[in-house]
């Protein structure tokens, strides 16, 4: 391990030497809206700078994935993964985001979730060129869709489901937090309440209907009583809200969005039954539609704790200064993970603002997250990450 | 009028992004090439244009040699931003310091003549919001891959028949559709061709650039076009459909202010060409009104009207080039 770790400074230094070309591509990829269910153009767009960097194999899949394999000198040996969500929060189907650089920053919507991450994933061909290294293992480039909200994941589930070969490991890229080294991921369910009260035709019909607000509010404070355990560690997080239309007129619609966290399934499980059982008390109780709806759901699932993976990783982000802090994650860590797949996530850079207007990451950082990814696919390759 | 020309000299970026093939048509004319990016306040843009100008076409396909920014004296960060991704950043006050000094965009572009060294300048607005290297290879095509072609010049959104019974608009901004085109369409026919006369995106060899004149503001593109026509004719020109361009708009009381540069641009040169004689000078002051307090007032204003030579005609220049 130590001799791929003596290459960080080197790393770094060479990866500086094409800063433009990272950010180039984090731009031009990033520019293009992505919300999910809508990547088609940005995956296209990913494709065609992949191809442009002559990466051997660039295509989309059925399921809407760009892919791209760099082919490793040994074909027996099973494919490494990179993989960094290509879908962004931002909704916004403009024809063009509009990033700015400065001689410190990237801003703009998206950056840091996860269209620097996107941006890195594309210049690694470059990179690897730069450094010069080839691998044993195909190295497969995979900027899934469809990851986040109601994209549950999908898109990387059935990539994995339907790869035909095993798989060595994976490494998944966050643009931010330089020094995230994440190995777990929390069993979760995510979930929306919704609450329709019949609009009246009658405006003063419409004054004596029950307040969809007011009923979401119960359901809130309902949630809020459960009894939480300790252990296993869970918690209830009631993440989004919206309702109502104007401020003198009765709701007659109103929604949260919760999501259930716990190291244990089961766990989750019973407290989705628990919440379900509230939805369906208040929908007799009151005079309105109430529906509960699962957008999304994951298992709980980790990596061993002194994997060599993590071990590696951990190593990694020592020699390079920074400190190291782990937290689940869900991401399509957890659907390799689930897949007996070792895997980490990483993050690369430091930011800021991460889904409000100003996102922002910070250019100098970058070089030395980047630098991570060929020291610990190098040591994957040489199956220094491998369990014995 | 020379209707062939639109159709023989206008091209599309996409048919120059084959990157290698440039290279090598540079390689083979043993060519040099600089991109110059006149700013006055741009810190929000340039580095964008810089980046992705460099990381393409310098360092993974060498068709530009040198970048260099030309600054008229920003007052924010424009000049340490772009100076931290290591291009040239000069300021125009600096260069030839022994001359008058003005401001404006024609300014930089002429001094930039004298301290880049490329055979091919592209100049680039500093503006762009959705900069792409195409704005600078769609542009250097036709000089590379053709003999005839001295001149290139951008324009945006496409003017060309989608299908047989669909047109776009020309995407021709206001000055050029209401000031412009009826200009040219009165006196030289021939350059209505030109989509987009105003497009601050153009290229061309030195030794078109040299032996002319550069109004140093906003009167540079129109006495550009006016004076290549009139040295060299319609066929060493060629224009490029970039696609779209993002950026600044502009007041209409700016506009106005640089249509009236622009006529009095065009005046000067028709003079000059002795296809009209004015019987009268031209006032000097741009007088537009203003609603204050409940008053209309008057505003005067003098634009910049200055124009330099060709700089071929000044010594230091022909001793440092010649």
């Amino acid at each position: 391990m130590d001799r791929f770790i003596d290459l960080l400074p080197a790393f770094e230094a060479e990866i500086r030497n094409i800063r433009e070309i990272i950010i180039s591509n984090i731009v031009l990829i990033g520019q293009v809206p992505a919300p999910t269910f809508h990547e088609q153009r940005r995956a296209q767009r990913l494709v065609e700078r992949l191809a442009d960097f002559q990466v051997d194999e660039c295509t989309i899949d059925d399921f809407g994935n760009p892919i791209a394999i760099i082919r490793g000198t040994s074909p027996s040996r099973p494919p490494i993964f990179v993989v960094a969500h290509l879908d962004t929060f931002s909704q916004d189907q403009e024809e063009s985001y509009n990033f700015q650089v400065t001689d410190k920053i990237i801003s703009g919507p998206g950056v840091s979730d996860n269209s620097a991450a996107v941006g890195v994933l594309a210049s690694l061909p470059e990179i690897f060129r730069r450094l010069k290294l080839c691998f044993e293992s195909d190295i497969v480039l995979v900027a899934p869709t469809l990851c986040l909200g109601r994209g549950n994941l999908k898109s990387i589930r059935r990539l994995l489901r339907n790869w035909a070969t095993p798989i060595r490991g994976a490494i998944c890229l966050e643009s931010v937090e330089l020094g995230r080294l994440n190995y777990y991921s929390d069993g979760m369910i995510r979930g929306e309440v919704e609450c329709s009260s019949i609009a009246a035709v009658d405006p003063w019909e419409r004054h004596r209907k029950p307040n969809a607000i007011l009923v979401i509010n119960e359901v809130i404070n309902t949630i809020l009583s459960l009894r939480l355990p300790q252990k296993p560690r869970c918690q209830i997080v009631i993440g989004k809200i919206s309702g109502g239309f104007d401020h003198g007129n009765i709701a007659y619609e109103a929604k949260i969005g919760f999501e259930i966290r716990s190291d244990s399934d089961e766990m989750v499980k019973d407290l989705y039954g628990q919440i379900r059982d509230i939805v369906e008390e208040f929908d007799k109780r009151f005079d309105v539609e109430l529906k509960l709806q699962r957008i999304s759901n994951l298992n709980a699932t980790r990596l061993r704790y002194n994997h060599p993976l993590i071990k590696c990783g951990s190593r990694i982000l020592d020699r390079l200064g920074v400190e190291t802090f782990s937290e689940p994650s869900e991401t399509a860590l957890s659907i390799f993970l689930h897949r007996q797949i070792p895997a980490i996530t990483l993050g690369l850079t430091h930011g800021d603002n991460f889904h409000q207007d100003g996102a922002m990451i910070e250019i100098e950082p970058l070089c030395k997250g980047i630098s991570q990814i060929p020291a610990l696919i190098m040591a994957m390759d040489h199956g220094v990450c491998d369990e014995q | 009028m020379n209707n062939n020309w639109i159709e023989a000299n206008t091209f599309h970026h996409s048919q120059f992004k084959e990157l290698q093939r440039l290279v090598a048509a540079k390689e083979r004319k043993n060519l040099s090439i600089s991109l110059c990016l006149p700013t006055l306040n741009e810190e929000k843009t340039i580095a964008k244009e810089i980046v992705i100008m460099k990381s393409e076409l310098m360092t993974r396909y060498p068709l530009l040699d040198e970048i260099v920014v030309v600054d008229s004296g920003s007052t924010d960060h424009t000049r340490d931003i772009a100076a931290s991704y290591d291009v040239r950043v000069v300021e125009a006050d600096n260069i030839l310091p022994q001359l008058a000094k003005y401001k404006g965009k024609g300014e930089n572009l002429w001094k930039a003549l004298f301290v880049t060294v490329g055979d091919i300048i592209v100049y680039i607005d500093a503006d762009i919001k959705n900069i792409h290297h195409r704005f600078a290879y769609g542009l250097l095509g036709p000089l590379l891959l053709t003999d005839h072609i001295r001149f290139t010049k951008a324009f945006y959104d496409r003017p060309i028949a989608e299908d047989t019974n669909k047109y776009r608009p020309s995407g021709g901004g206001r000055v050029t559709e209401l000031v412009v085109r009826p200009l040219f369409s009165m006196f030289m026919p021939d350059l209505t061709q030109i989509m987009q006369p105003l497009s601050g995106e153009y290229a061309g060899y030195r030794s078109i650039f040299e032996n002319i004149p550069f109004h140093i503001g906003y009167g540079v593109e129109t006495g550009m076009l006016i004076d290549i026509h009139e040295k060299w004719g319609l066929d060493v020109m060629a224009q490029v459909d970039l696609d779209r361009r993002v950026h600044r708009n502009q007041d209409t009381k700016a506009l106005g202010r640089m249509s009236f540069v622009i006529i009095k641009t065009f005046l000067d040169r028709m003079e000059r060409l002795r296809r009209m004689e004015l019987k009268q000078e031209l006032f000097e002051s741009m007088i537009q009104y203003a609603l204050a307090a409940g008053k209309l007032q008057a505003e005067g204003s003098i634009p910049e009207r200055y124009e330099r030579p060709p700089i071929i005609e000044l010594a230091e220049y022909r001793e440092k080039f010649v």
